[in-house]
This record gives structure tokens, C-alpha cells and sequence, in this order.
């Protein structure tokens, strides 16, 4: 028997123009070019190599905090972390005060902010799974909880800077005149594709997300599974709030605050489920690009801060409408 | 005598697949209607469109000489079509009452419930089902009931709309012998008060006890329609599978000879099942009979780690089995396989492939998956079960039910196990799936493979099964041997009660 | 129920046992009775007429919004833009009142006008919920960005101000109490009606089936958009309470208060997944974060400790609540 039998087949283009069309992260790609162009033509510039560069240099930290809440929306049962931007600024005043300007704490202020991060997230995963707090209700409350200890360890104070090294490799040009923090990204982009798709914890990831009992009488360790999936989403929000301390310099209470919902939002422009077991990272990768133009977009469009929230929200629904909806109640 | 409800040409299309393609119905006053085909014939559609739940695309449905077309099911009820249907019809988080009576409430003033009406009128109602409702609570959450309650509660939910139709949509599949009795007194009393009924079920057996006229319906098309008293189970049978086919398995008639044994259970308790014992040998296949839910399924989970163990031990291939997950059960040759896909099977969204995979991939317990490698694995099995599918790729739900419980059989056979734990594995899917299956496991128990069979249909464990273990309220009341086993001796069998001390000495080989 | 209806004596006697410990919100009122404990002994004049009437004025917004949640939450949604509401109203009506030049027509227009606009606000949440069948979390998630940039445009900076009638009347009251406790009184029979009512009824049951509800021929989709609605509100009331309180407007005022709501029906042992909870239980849980708050205050823990302490105790009390339930069932 072979893969393809006769009935299945159809058309190559007409099969392509489908999946452009049922394709989330295809569409979304399609409105980042149509921001550029749109752009481009009001403000001539806004779609040059070096702007481009620059806003993927600015989505990239958004990337990162969704790849981990990508992970986690995918382990399904309303998983969410809404913590992330607490664990940002955790991480990055680790990370500053470890560096503390000298280049010779990089390596440890990153392992510190991976560490701090993934220490969260197995903190929410214990919680979720043993304690079965639901995750919004945990994940929120960690987020209390954690700034409550930033404030009265740092007494509402910024504290601890980067290295200059560090800072440069996020900012200044690195290889090929675009920033190392690109190629951090690109890198991340194909280890969790492929990590999804060729290690035995991502296809359990989809698999519990999917349908958890099935997954656990299939041997999966369900509640494992999900542990992981939250300390990776703490573990990239550690290294979100590295990053954020490289490209502001210093770090503020709420630093990372600002990144927890856009965060969501690239997921689901991105074609991921909230419901879990379906989605990728590409596409996610792509929400967060398509969110960051959207924000210069209005900007040059000099939309002042509160009819640009009100536009951003008007859009999102737009692509909630399009591609977020749910299976119709028969 | 004119006909209550006359449905002819209904078409219903989803996207490219045709569901329905001629479904014609031809429904007499106070006639208990049977609906029969195998899965994908397009019953379930067409009763769905009789009851509202889904617009037809095509065709046209006369009700008592009136055109209709339900939109929501509200205007089917409106216009006296109740359906009872197997799933996904009651609120756990309410109780019995809100349940039943749910949108239909007894009011008062300012759009207040009537309790007390609402309490008279429920006992009112549970007088008429008699036995089979009698210690029903009302004030029982839905969700903590078992499925059979649940299934009475669906019951009586639709008698209370008082409809002149009424859609039976398996609801006899999840109860036990003698509440199939009591129900059956009910749908009798119901005849007799001139309410007509479409009843849809895969027991050959019920169709000829309560059944009036048979519909038969094939790929979508209405096939013939048949008076019960004027028709055979084989004719039922050549009618729906259409081509000659052999209508029976051909049943393994040589005894086999068993093996050595491989798997020995001491005093298992857990869920209903209370201290079971057993032994297996290679290329066995014990049966599980009795009445359904007397702890069967739960002997496989507790067995397997699906639900919790309360003691016992277990000895698969001469070692202690270590660790109460499925995970670990997996590890040491054991697999388990429920008949219930949707809860218990199927990755639904997720490609075929990776449903078929997870189980190696879990026991291997490598981390990384080499895809190419796991494909080739699961191969051989993949022809062996005559699984039909487009593309590996393609997410299981565009599967038939038969095809995806093949997939979910399959996910547990790639791992090699030495011990299946089958859990009514044919549940509601078709003749020909069955037959695939059977066939397979068959071949693999020949090669040593040893096999537990819980089944709800008689006919399968006679067909199957070496020996029975009958089982009665979670203890092992029976031990049939195969040149004993017969409808007769199962049924003798499931009413015995279970011995006074809970101790069960292992059944002998 | 009367005993006459039911025959069987023994089946009746395990019901009203069973029943009595389910109900979500014991576990609640166990813990509001330890926290009013606690209240007591740090402050000694908690019951005198002053403390408390303080205390129910400043809980009476978080009992509002999160009484309007819980209605949400039975059907199986949830708002994430409540708070977002509160600050839309609250600002529009400084800004209508004092424009339709705050005399007592106008304040009674300002305040007709913000009930409006809260309830159409949360009608529309629940319109794109049901009708396109959008998930709750991320539209009102949306939303929530809408009405706080539209509050924000309307009155860029706190301030405005409104007639001095308007605080006198609410802290004032009548015969003796102040508006708060007549209003407190007014929600709890209120929530006490509506519990008996259809409606809720049909609330939970699509909240704890969609499908089922669907089939057995409830408007799902009407009923989930009327608690949207309930909610916008609710919501608009609590705007005005607090501009009771507060005399002036300010557009970032509302944002504690969304998940302050959905941290009191989860402490009130309301089942987020709907379907399931208690209106009761939610009022008790917005109670009970207002002690938290009290006691933070009264006890002299420095402000810094504030965050860190609430957070705390509520996920223990939520982790604590949720592992109740679990037991329970």
C-alpha cells in the first residue's frame, strides 16, 4: 500500500493555494509584506534591509517569550502562562546584576537567567499538575508572587547593567551587518521545529495536548510532559529577559510586564490551538514579526498611543475572526 | 395507515464527503423503526437531520403530512421528535431533575423553576420506566452517575417532552442485559400508546426482539426496508455489507494448543473490580463476559495502570510487574486498547502517523524520534490491519471509526506486546473493520501472542475466546471453557452472584 | 421540598447530607470566617458602625465585577476586559456630567448612559464570543485593549471632577447606613433571585455542556451573550460606586480589577471551567481579598510586602480551594 492512493490526490496548486489560505502563519506572513509595502509607500524607508533588520531585532524578544508560551498553549487543558513577564524581569535583573557591565559575566548571568526562569516554570508545572491549579490562576499567581519578591529585594530600584559585549551582540551588527541576536533567533526557530517534530518530547507534547488520557494509556508521562512544557516556557522567558536586558541596558520593575499578552497574541496569529495538540513555531515566529511592524506601522502613521491600542485590538479581533475560531457547536 | 414521518432523497454533504447521499425513511404510527448499516452508512446523519441537529442539503421530510425543515433541534422537539442520544446529551455539573427537565422547567413568576412541580412530575415520570428507574436520585449530580444511569436519565429526559417520535440513537449499548429487558417493556408501552420510534443498534439480537421494520442503508443510500417478522440475520447481514461476503467469521474451530503461561494475576482490585485472579498462556485468548460494567474494563485498566491499583500482584513472563503506570505496563510487553477511541484513543488533530508511532516511541524511551525508522516500524502493521487511508500525514479524524480504531490497535501491536488487553475493542464500528481485526489478532495469537478480550457482544467472545471468565459485580462468578461456550451458557452464567467470600482461587487452565 | 412529594425517606435524608457538602462555597465562608478572625484581633473596632461601613464600601466594586464574572464563568466563558469596562464608564460619566453641566439631570443622564455603555461593552464581548465563536480568553483579552485605549482618548490623564452631591449622596445614605449596604443588600437578593431563575439554570447547564445544551434546545449563544452583558453591567455599576468613593475620573483606575474578579469566583469555589459554582461564593471571595487587603494595611506591613503577601495568600487560599473541590468530588 502506498502513502498516496488515487482519491487523495488533487491538484499541486490548488492544494498550495489551500494551505496559503487555511494557513495562519502563511497569512500572517502575507500581512507583515502587506505592512511593508503599505509602509514603505507612506514612509519611504520603512521597508529598507537595514528598518527590517532593525524590527526583526525588536520581535525577536517577543519571539521568544511566545516560543515558551507556545509550548505550553500546545500541552492543552488551557494551558497558559501568564507569568512570563515577571519571570522576564526576574531574569534579567539576574542577569544585570550578574554581568553587572563586565563582560566576563555573560555566561553565567545567561545560565543564571535560564536557570531563574526554568525554576518558575517547574514551580508552575508542579503546581498545575499535582496541585491541579488551573493555569491562569497559578501562573497569575506566580506572577504575584514573584514581583512582590523583586519589589522588596530591589525596593522598586533598578539595579545591575549589562555587558557591553552582551549588549552588542543584541544591538550592533554581528555577521552580514544584522545582529547576533538574529541568528540566536534563527537557531531557536529551527531547534523547536525540529525539536517538535524529531524528539520524543515534542511529538508526546502534541500528543497530550491532543487528548491527555489517550496519551497517558499510550505510556506517555503526562504529567512530565507538561512539567517540561512549563519549565521551557520559563526557561525562554529567562532568556527573553536576558536579551531585554541587553537591548535596554538596565532593567525596571515591569520591564517584562509589557511582552506577557502580545506574547499570547503572536501564538494565535501564529494558527496555534488554544485548545492544544496543534501548531508550530514558524508561525508564531511570524505573529510576533507581524505585531512588532503592526506597532512601527501605526507609529509612522503618527497614531497617538491610545488610538493605536484601540486599532491593535481591532486587528487582532480581525484575525481572531478570520483564522480563531472554534468548531461550531452542531 | 398513512405514515408518521416520510423522509425521501435526503442529501447531506460535509465539504468534499458525502454523508448522505438517498437516506429515505418511511415511518408508521406505533412502530419501533430499526435503522441498520454499517458505520459511515449514513444513519446517524439522517437521524440527525430528522431531529434538527444538522440542516440536510437535499431531500425532503414529511411530518404528518406537513413539509418540515428543523433548523435547531428546538423545532424538531417543538414538533414532537425526541432523541436519546449515546453521548453528549446531559449536563454533568447538574443534577437528574435540571437535567431531564432542562429548558422545559415548570415556572413560576419573574421566570423562577416550580421545584416542587418539577419533583412531582419527575416521579411521575420515573413510575412509568418501572424497574429501570428505580433508584434513580434526583438530586445526584449527572457526572457522578455511572453510563448506564446516565443513559436512563437520557431516557426519561426524552419521554418528559411527551413526543410523538422518539429517535433511539444505541441507547442500549452501554446497558446491561436486564436493564435491555426493562427498557424493552418500556419501548413496548410506548407502541402501545401510538409513539413511534427509530431505533438504531449494532445487536442483531435486539433488532428481532423489538424491531417492527428494518431499514437497511449502505454508503450513504437507502438500500431496502423489510418487516422484522419477514427477514433473517443473515439476510440483514448480506443487505448491509452488500457484496457475498461470508457473513460469519469464519470461528477458529481447531483448538489450539496453549503455550506456557505468561501473565498471572493475584487478588486485583481496583475501580469495580474486586480481587481478580487469573492466568494466561501464550496464544490464549481469555475472555471477559457478564453483564456490561461488572468490573470488566476496569480488570484491564487496573491491570494496565489506566486507573488505580488497590493490591494484587502481577507476573508478566516470569517478572513482578514493577510500577502502576501504563508507561511502565508498556515497558513489560503489556497493551491495552479501548473501544472507546474518542476518550481513550485517538490523538485526535494529530497526523496518523504520529498516533500509530507513540506507543514504540514511549517504550523505547530514546529521546530522539528518527521518523523514518518508527514509519518502517509501524509498516508491517499497517498491512496487516488493511488500514485505509490518504496519506500517513493525514490527522486521524478523516478516518472512518473503523479505520481509527485499527490505528489505535495498531499504535499497541507495533510495540510487540506479549499480553493485549482488549477493552470492547469493536465498539461501533463495522462488520468489515471487525473482521480485519479478528483476523489479525488470530494470526498473532498463533505466533504466541496472548490475548485478554473484554467484549459486550456474546457473539464475539463464542467466536474468540478459549475460555470466558463471567464476571458479576467485580468478582469472577464463571469459568466457561470453549466447548461449553454458547449464547445460552454466557447468559446462564452472567446471573450468577458472586461468591460470599470476595477470595477468588486463580482459574485453573 | 416537601418530604410529601418524595416517598422514599432514606433516598431523601442521603440527598440533603450530599448536598449540603457540596456546595462551592463552604470552603469560602470557613476562610472569610478566619480572615474577619484576624481583622478582630489586629483591629479591635472591626464591627464598630465606621470600620465596617468603610470596609463594605471598599469591597462593594470587587463583590460587583466579580458577581458579574461568575455569571460569565458558569456559562463557560470568561471576561478578561471587565476592568477595562470600569475604567470606560468610569471616565465617561465624569466626562458626560460634567459636559451636560452637572446638575442632578445630568448626573442621572451620565450615569443612565454609563450603565448603557458597560452593558453594550460586554454585550459585544459576548457577541463576538458566540456568534463567531472566538476564544473568551483572547477576545476579551482584545477587547480589553479597545475600551482601555477608548478610556484613555476620552480622558488622556486622571482628573475631572464631579458635583460633590454625587459623593455626599453615596457616603451618606439614608436613614443611617450609607449607599453601599443598601446596595450590598440589594446585589445578595438579587443573586439570591436570579439563582432560582431559568436563566441560571440554562447558564450552567451550557457551561457545563455546550453541546447537550445546544441539543436539548437552549439559545446557547443568546444565553452566553446575556452573561456578557450582566457583566458589562455589573461592571458599570462598580464604575459608579467608585466614583462614589473617588469623585473623579481616571482611565487606568479599572485594570486590578479583572483578575481580582476571576481570583474571587475561583476562591469562592466557582469551577473555571464552568457549569458549576455559586454566586454566594463569589461575593464571599471578593470579601475575603478585601480582609487580605485590610489586614496588609492594619497589621503595619510595610507597603514593599503588600504585592508579595496578597499574591501569597491567594494562591495558597486558590490552591487550597481547588484541591477542596477535588476532594469533594
Amino acid at each position: 500500500m502506498s502513502d498516496v492512493t488515487g482519491n487523495h490526490r488533487e491538484g499541486a496548486f490548488q492544494r498550495a493555494f489551500a494551505f496559503a489560505a487555511g494557513t495562519p502563519a502563511i497569512a500572517t506572513l502575507f500581512g507583515c509584506v502587506v505592512l511593508l509595502v503599505a509602509g514603505q509607500s507612506i514612509a519611504p524607508g520603512f521597508a529598507s534591509l537595514g528598518q527590517i533588520a532593525g524590527q526583526l531585532n525588536v520581535a525577536a524578544i517577543l519571539a521568544l517569550v511566545a516560543a515558551g508560551q507556545g509550548i505550553v498553549i500546545l500541552s492543552g487543558r488551557e494551558g497558559i502562562d501568564l507569568s512570563v513577564g515577571a519571570t522576564m524581569t526576574l531574569a534579567a535583573l539576574l542577569a544585570g546584576n550578574t554581568m553587572n557591565g563586565q563582560d566576563g559575566g555573560i555566561a553565567p548571568a545567561l545560565l543564571a537567567a535560564l536557570a531563574a526562569g526554568g525554576f518558575v516554570g517547574l514551580l508552575n508545572g508542579l503546581g498545575i499538575t499535582v496541585l491541579r491549579i488551573p493555569p491562569l490562576v497559578m501562573t497569575l499567581g506566580m506572577a504575584g508572587v514573584i514581583t512582590g519578591l523583586l519589589i522588596v529585594v530591589t525596593q522598586g530600584q533598578s539595579s545591575g547593567s549589562t555587558a557591553p559585549s552582551w549588549a552588542a551582540f543584541v544591538t550592533r551588527p554581528f555577521l552580514f551587518g544584522l545582529p547576533g541576536v538574529l541568528f540566536l533567533w534563527l537557531l531557536i526557530i529551527v531547534l523547536i521545529e525540529a525539536g517538535l517534530r524529531y524528539t520524543r518530547f515534542g511529538i508526546n507534547l502534541y500528543a497530550v495536548g491532543s487528548n491527555d488520557f489517550a496519551a497517558r494509556l499510550a505510556g506517555i508521562s503526562v504529567g512530565w510532559t507538561r512539567i517540561l512544557a512549563y519549565v521551557a516556557c520559563g526557561a525562554f522567558a529567562g532568556l527573553a529577559g536576558a536579551v531585554l536586558l541587553g537591548y535596554t541596558g538596565n532593567i525596571f520593575l515591569g520591564s517584562g510586564e509589557q511582552y506577557i499578552l502580545p506574547g499570547v497574541i503572536a501564538v494565535v496569529l501564529g494558527g496555534t490551538s488554544l485548545a492544544g495538540g496543534k501548531g508550530n513555531y514558524v508561525g508564531t515566529a511570524a505573529g510576533a514579526f507581524f505585531l512588532t511592524l503592526l506597532t512601527s506601522f501605526l507609529t509612522i502613521l503618527s497614531v497617538a498611543p491610545a488610538q493605536r491600542q484601540i486599532i491593535f485590538g481591532v486587528i487582532l479581533i480581525g484575525f481572531m475572526l478570520l483564522y480563531g475560531r472554534e468548531k461550531a457547536t452542531r | 395507515m398513512a405514515a408518521v414521518l416520510e423522509a425521501s432523497d435526503v442529501a447531506k454533504r460535509y465539504g468534499a464527503v458525502v454523508a448522505l447521499e438517498r437516506g429515505e425513511l418511511r415511518l408508521e404510527r406505533g412502530e419501533v423503526h430499526v435503522i441498520l448499516g454499517s458505520n459511515g452508512c449514513g444513519k446517524s446523519t439522517l437521524c440527525k437531520i430528522i431531529a434538527g441537529a444538522v440542516p440536510a442539503d437535499g431531500g425532503s421530510v414529511v411530518l404528518e403530512g406537513r413539509s418540515v425543515a428543523f433548523r435547531t433541534p428546538l423545532e424538531a422537539q417543538a414538533a414532537g421528535i425526541a432523541t436519546v442520544y449515546q453521548e453528549t446529551g446531559l449536563v454533568p455539573t447538574l443534577s437528574v431533575v435540571d437535567n431531564i427537565f432542562l429548558g422545559q422547567e415548570p415556572g413560576k413568576a419573574g421566570g423562577r423553576i416550580d421545584r416542587k412541580a418539577r419533583y412531582a412530575r419527575f416521579e411521575m415520570l420515573i413510575g412509568r420506566l418501572g424497574k429501570l428507574a428505580a433508584h434513580l436520585d434526583p438530586d445526584t449530580l449527572v457526572g457522578d452517575l455511572s453510563i448506564d444511569q446516565q443513559q436512563i436519565v437520557e431516557i426519561i429526559k426524552a419521554l418528559s417532552r411527551e413526543p410523538k417520535i422518539i429517535i433511539f440513537d444505541e441507547s442500549t449499548s452501554s446497558l446491561d442485559r436486564a436493564q435491555v429487558a426493562d427498557f424493552f417493556a418500556l419501548v413496548r408501552a410506548l407502541k402501545h400508546q401510538g409513539t413511534s420510534m427509530i431505533f438504531i443498534s449494532h445487536r442483531m439480537e435486539e433488532i428481532f426482539a423489538i424491531g417492527d421494520t428494518v431499514t437497511i442503508m449502505r454508503n450513504g443510500r437507502f438500500i431496502d426496508r423489510r418487516p422484522v417478522s419477514e427477514t433473517s440475520r443473515d439476510e440483514l447481514v448480506n443487505l448491509m455489507v452488500g457484496s457475498a461476503l461470508q457473513q460469519m467469521i469464519e470461528a477458529r474451530q481447531s483448538h489450539r494448543q496453549p503455550g506456557k503461561p505468561v501473565l498471572s494475576v493475584a487478588r486485583l482490585s481496583g475501580g469495580k473490580a474486586q480481587g481478580i485472579s487469573l492466568e494466561l498462556r501464550e496464544g490464549e485468548i481469555l475472555g471477559l463476559g457478564g453483564l456490561h460494567g461488572q468490573g470488566q474494563s476496569d480488570t484491564l485498566l487496573a491491570l494496565y495502570g489506566g486507573i488505580t491499583r488497590r493490591g494484587g500482584e502481577i507476573v508478566i513472563a516470569g517478572k513482578q510487574l514493577g510500577g502502576s503506570t501504563p508507561a511502565a505496563a508498556l515497558k513489560q510487553g503489556l497493551v491495552y486498547v479501548s473501544g472507546d477511541r474518542g476518550r481513550a484513543g485517538a490523538l485526535r488533530g494529530r497526523p496518523i502517523i504520529e498516533n500509530l508511532i507513540v506507543g514504540i516511541l514511549s517504550k523505547s524511551s530514546k529521546p530522539i524520534a528518527e521518523r523514518g525508522k518508527l514509519r518502517a516500524q509501524v509498516r508491517p502493521v499497517i498491512d496487516q490491519l488493511k488500514l485505509k487511508f490518504g496519506r500517513l500525514s493525514d490527522a486521524i479524524e478523516t478516518l472512518s471509526g473503523g479505520n481509527q480504531q485499527k490505528v489505535v490497535v495498531g499504535r499497541g501491536l507495533a510495540t510487540g506486546p506479549t499480553v493485549l488487553l482488549l477493552d470492547d475493542p469493536t465498539k461501533g464500528i463495522d462488520v468489515r473493520a471487525k473482521q480485519d481485526l479478528f483476523a489479525l489478532i488470530d494470526e498473532l495469537c498463533a505466533g504466541g501472542m496472548a490475548v485478554i478480550l473484554y467484549s459486550s457482544e456474546d457473539m464475539e467472545l463464542i467466536d474468540h475466546a478459549d475460555r470466558v471468565l463471567v464476571f458479576n459485580t467485580g468478582h469472577v462468578v464463571a469459568e466457561i471453557s470453549r466447548e461449553d461456550l454458547s449464547e445460552f451458557a454466557l447468559n446462564e452464567a452472567s446471573l450468577k452472584t458472586a461468591p460470599a467470600h470476595a477470595e477468588q482461587q486463580p482459574a485453573h487452565v | 421540598m416537601s418530604d410529601a412529594v418524595l416517598d422514599i425517606p432514606s433516598r431523601n435524608r442521603t440527598r440533603r447530607s450530599r448536598s449540603f457538602w457540596r456546595k462551592p462555597w463552604l470552603l469560602s465562608a470557613v476562610l472569610l470566617v478566619v480572615f474577619i478572625g484576624i481583622n478582630i484581633l489586629i483591629q479591635p473596632r472591626f464591627f464598630s458602625a465606621y470600620a465596617l461601613g468603610n470596609i463594605i464600601t471598599t469591597m462593594l466594586p470587587w463583590m460587583l465585577i466579580a458577581v458579574g464574572q461568575t455569571y460569565v464563568i458558569f456559562g463557560g466563558s470568561i471576561d478578561l476586559s471587565l476592568g477595562a469596562i470600569v475604567s470606560l464608564v468610569n471616565v465617561v460619566v465624569v466626562v458626560l456630567i460634567t459636559a451636560l453641566g452637572g446638575g442632578p439631570g445630568a448626573m442621572v443622564l451620565g450615569m443612565v448612559a454609563g450603565l448603557l455603555l458597560g452593558t453594550l461593552c460586554g454585550a459585544l464581548n459576548g457577541f463576538l464570543i458566540s456568534a463567531f465563536r472566538l476564544q473568551a480568553i483572547v477576545t476579551t483579552f482584545a477587547t480589553s485593549i479597545i475600551y482601555g485605549g477608548a478610556a484613555l482618548v476620552v480622558l488622556p490623564q486622571a482628573g475631572g471632577s464631579l458635583p460633590t452631591e454625587y459623593f455626599t449622596v453615596y457616603s451618606e445614605g439614608f436613614f443611617g447606613l450609607t449607599l453601599p449596604i443598601y446596595l450590598l443588600v440589594a446585589l445578595i437578593l438579587v443573586a439570591a433571585f436570579v439563582a432560582t431563575t431559568r436563566y441560571q439554570k440554562h447558564l450552567l447547564a451550557t457551561g457545563g455542556n455546550r453541546q447537550a445544551a445546544f441539543q436539548t434546545g437552549l439559545p446557547v449563544r443568546r444565553i452566553v451573550m446575556g452573561a456578557h452583558a450582566i457583566a458589562g453591567f455589573m461592571s458599570a455599576v462598580a464604575a459608579l460606586c467608585i466614583l462614589g468613593v473617588a469623585g473623579a475620573g481616571d482611565p487606568l483606575m479599572g485594570q486590578a480589577f479583572t483578575l481580582g474578579s476571576v481570583s474571587a469566583v475561583v476562591l469562592g469555589g466557582t469551577a473555571l471551567a464552568g457549569g458549576w459554582g455559586s454566586v454566594t461564593g463569589s461575593i464571599i471571595g471578593a470579601a475575603i481579598l478585601a480582609l487580605i487587603n485590610n489586614i496588609i494595611f492594619f497589621s503595619g506591613i510595610d507597603y514593599i510586602y503588600q504585592a508579595i503577601v496578597q499574591g501569597g495568600i491567594i494562591l495558597a487560599a486558590l490552591a487550597a480551594g481547588v484541591f477542596a473541590s477535588r476532594r469533594q468530588k
